[in-house]
């Protein structure tokens, strides 16, 4: 069963999906039906090591760089409006292809030019990030941005991290103030 | 509370008893014209059930959860200083009502790029408890805005500052809900004598009290003049007492349509089933009613004809529609009236009093301005056919009848 957190949750879900290996992360909304500019979620992934930063650019997994250099993590690709059914935009994670300096995946959802756009999750309809376990299809947490995050433009979903010999999912679920590139300046990656 | 665009609350956080509250809303835009209304919505965000568009012509809900007051028709009711008020009693709502969505539209030309200072806000009694406001800054090309919605969620009733809106205004507006807008029909059009089926979609915009003059063309005379009632028949098997039917029960609705005429000659009268006066469309008084449908089965209704090219033998005209028996108010028979005049849009009209003690509407006037055809909507409500007479001073006198 999906457990639904509202705003502020931090709750360890390792009962959850224990044994995760392979992780769908998945963002979705509907594009706009009113006139206006699109409203253009995007989902990323920091891999960072133990020290909460990327071990170079190339573990900062976004629109503009789709896949890291092992493989592990897979971007399928940016929409730019929302449309279509179902997850919008989706992440792919292979645990055990992750190398072992990589401790946490840190997975961000923002929205591109909210600032620019006067834009945030509120405006958005029936947008929401959710985890799946790929080995049994089960959404192992989801959060509904449009309700709980309304105000928000960028917020911090969630990490995998790993635990002794496992991995586990923490979700984290708040909101983060200056959208993409301050996330990315965050978790060490060199924004130019 | 202030809400920003985009920004949700619960509606506990903002009104005491969770249920009734006001939502006042105002808009400075000097020179545009700005029309308020409040659309209710089913779970997929459709306008399911006309009723539900509460607007300046059709200010209450049938439930009454919904209830628009201007400073024109019921200044107490309106927040201070705001341009309009809705009550809400979400109680009321039906189960199918999901969402309340508070809209702006601009009448005619304009932009919401264009209007001042806006704001939309939660009364509860009469302390403002939260507020959303907005301005032309924060728009561009959008003639109509969806404003703010009150909807329930998971059993809970929260709202949402939405402050999103259509460059095609209105129209687009209410197709974002499943409608499309009445067009008026093309100026050449002859009258068509046949109703045309109650279309759940089409509105008509037309204000209380607007006023058109049709001229004649040139030497022409006037075309036919088509005033159609029409309303849902009674579900099989519903009984209903009978307004005048001595406490005997009907399973039938029956909705009539009249006319009270006065001609240049000073001979007054009235045309309707009730008394069998059909009138005659061929000689004085030229005006006719075709049918007298009992039960709302007949798929055309009951048509009043007024024949054109007499017109300059009429003095005027009022139409009207009454209850005959099958429900207590009009808001329960679903009934519709529509008046086509040759080259100008029809006008549609729906009744909904919820008044059990007002069976009578009063729909038009037709009066002959020098020749041409002056029309004026009233859609006012009455005790009886007595009231509407005094009303409009038409002196005539009124006994009680039957139809069986």
């Amino acid at each position: 069963m999906a457990i639904s957190l509202n705003k502020g949750g931090n709750v360890n879900l390792s009962k959850e999906a224990p044994n995760l290996e392979n992780v769908l992360v998945g963002l979705g909304w509907d594009a706009r039906a009113t006139d206006g500019q699109d409203f253009d979620l995007d989902a990323s992934l920091f891999m960072v090591k133990d020290d909460g930063k990327v071990p170079d650019d190339s573990h900062f997994i976004f629109y503009n760089q789709t896949t890291s250099p092992d493989q592990s993590v897979e971007h399928t690709g940016d929409n730019l409006t929302g449309e279509g059914e179902g997850d919008d935009e989706t992440i792919h994670v292979t645990l055990s292809k992750v190398p072992a300096t990589i401790q946490r995946l840190v997975i961000v959802v923002t929205i591109h030019e909210a600032e620019a756009r006067r834009q945030n999750f509120g405006q958005v309809s029936n947008a929401f990030v959710r985890i799946v376990n790929r080995d049994n299809d089960q959404e192992v947490v989801r959060f509904d941005l449009s309700e709980d995050y309304s105000t928000e433009t960028a917020m911090i979903f969630g990490e995998i991290y790993r635990h002794g010999g496992d991995w586990k999912f923490k979700a984290v679920g708040q909101g983060f103030a200056g959208g993409l590139k301050a996330l990315a300046q965050q978790h060490g990656v060199n924004v130019g | 509370m202030d809400l920003t665009r985009g920004q949700r609350a619960k509606i506990t956080d903002l009104i005491a008893n969770g249920e009734r509250f006001r939502l006042g809303v105002a808009i400075q835009a000097p020179g545009l014209s700005i029309d308020f209304a409040c659309f209710g919505l089913d779970a997929e965000g459709k306008l399911a059930d006309e009723r539900y568009m509460t607007f300046f012509n059709q200010p209450t809900s049938p439930c009454g959860g919904v209830r628009l007051s201007t400073p024109a028709d019921d200044p107490a009711a309106v927040p201070t200083g705001d341009a309009a008020g809705f009550t809400l009693d979400l109680g009321k709502l039906p189960s199918s009502i999901e969402c309340l969505t508070l809209t702006a539209a601009i009448e005619g030309a304009g932009a919401m790029a264009n209007i001042g200072p806006g704001h939309v806000r939660f009364l509860d009694g009469t302390t403002e408890t939260g507020r959303f406001a907005f301005s032309g800054a924060d728009f561009a090309a959008e003639r109509a805005l969806m404003l703010l919605e009150v909807y329930r969620k998971a059993g809970v009733w929260r709202t949402r500052a939405i402050g999103q809106g259509f460059n095609g205004g209105l129209a687009a507006l209410v197709e974002h809900f499943g409608g499309t807008l009445a067009e008026p029909p093309p100026p050449k059009a002859p009258p068509q004598p046949e109703a045309p089926p109650v279309n759940l979609s089409k509105i008509t915009l037309e204000k209380k009290g607007n006023r058109v003059s049709l001229e004649k063309p040139g030497n022409a005379e006037h075309g036919e003049i088509l005033i159609n009632l029409s309303w849902r028949p009674a579900a099989s098997g519903t009984v209903k007492r009978g307004l005048f039917g001595g406490g005997k029960r009907s399973t039938q609705i029956d909705l009539d349509i009249g006319c009270l005429v006065e001609l240049r000659t000073g001979d007054k009268g009235a045309i309707q089933a009730l008394g069998n006066n059909f009138g005659d469309l061929l000689n004085p008084p030229y005006i006719a009613l075709d049918a007298d449908d009992r039960s709302g089965t007949r798929s055309e209704g009951e048509n009043l004809r007024i024949n054109g090219k007499h017109w300059d033998a009429i003095r005027r005209v009022l139409i009207y529609a009454f209850i005959y028996e099958g429900v207590p108010n009009w808001a329960e028979a679903d009934a519709k009236i529509s008046l086509k005049t040759p080259g100008q849009p029809e006008i549609e009209v729906r009744l909904d009093s919820q008044s059990n003690d007002q069976p009578m509407c009063a729909i038009a006037l037709l009066e002959n301005d020098a020749g041409a055809v002056r029309i004026t909507k009233l859609v006012d409500y009455y005790r009886g056919h007595r009231e509407v007479d005094q009303a409009h001073q038409w002196g005539l006198k009124w006994v009680r009848g039957s139809k069986d």
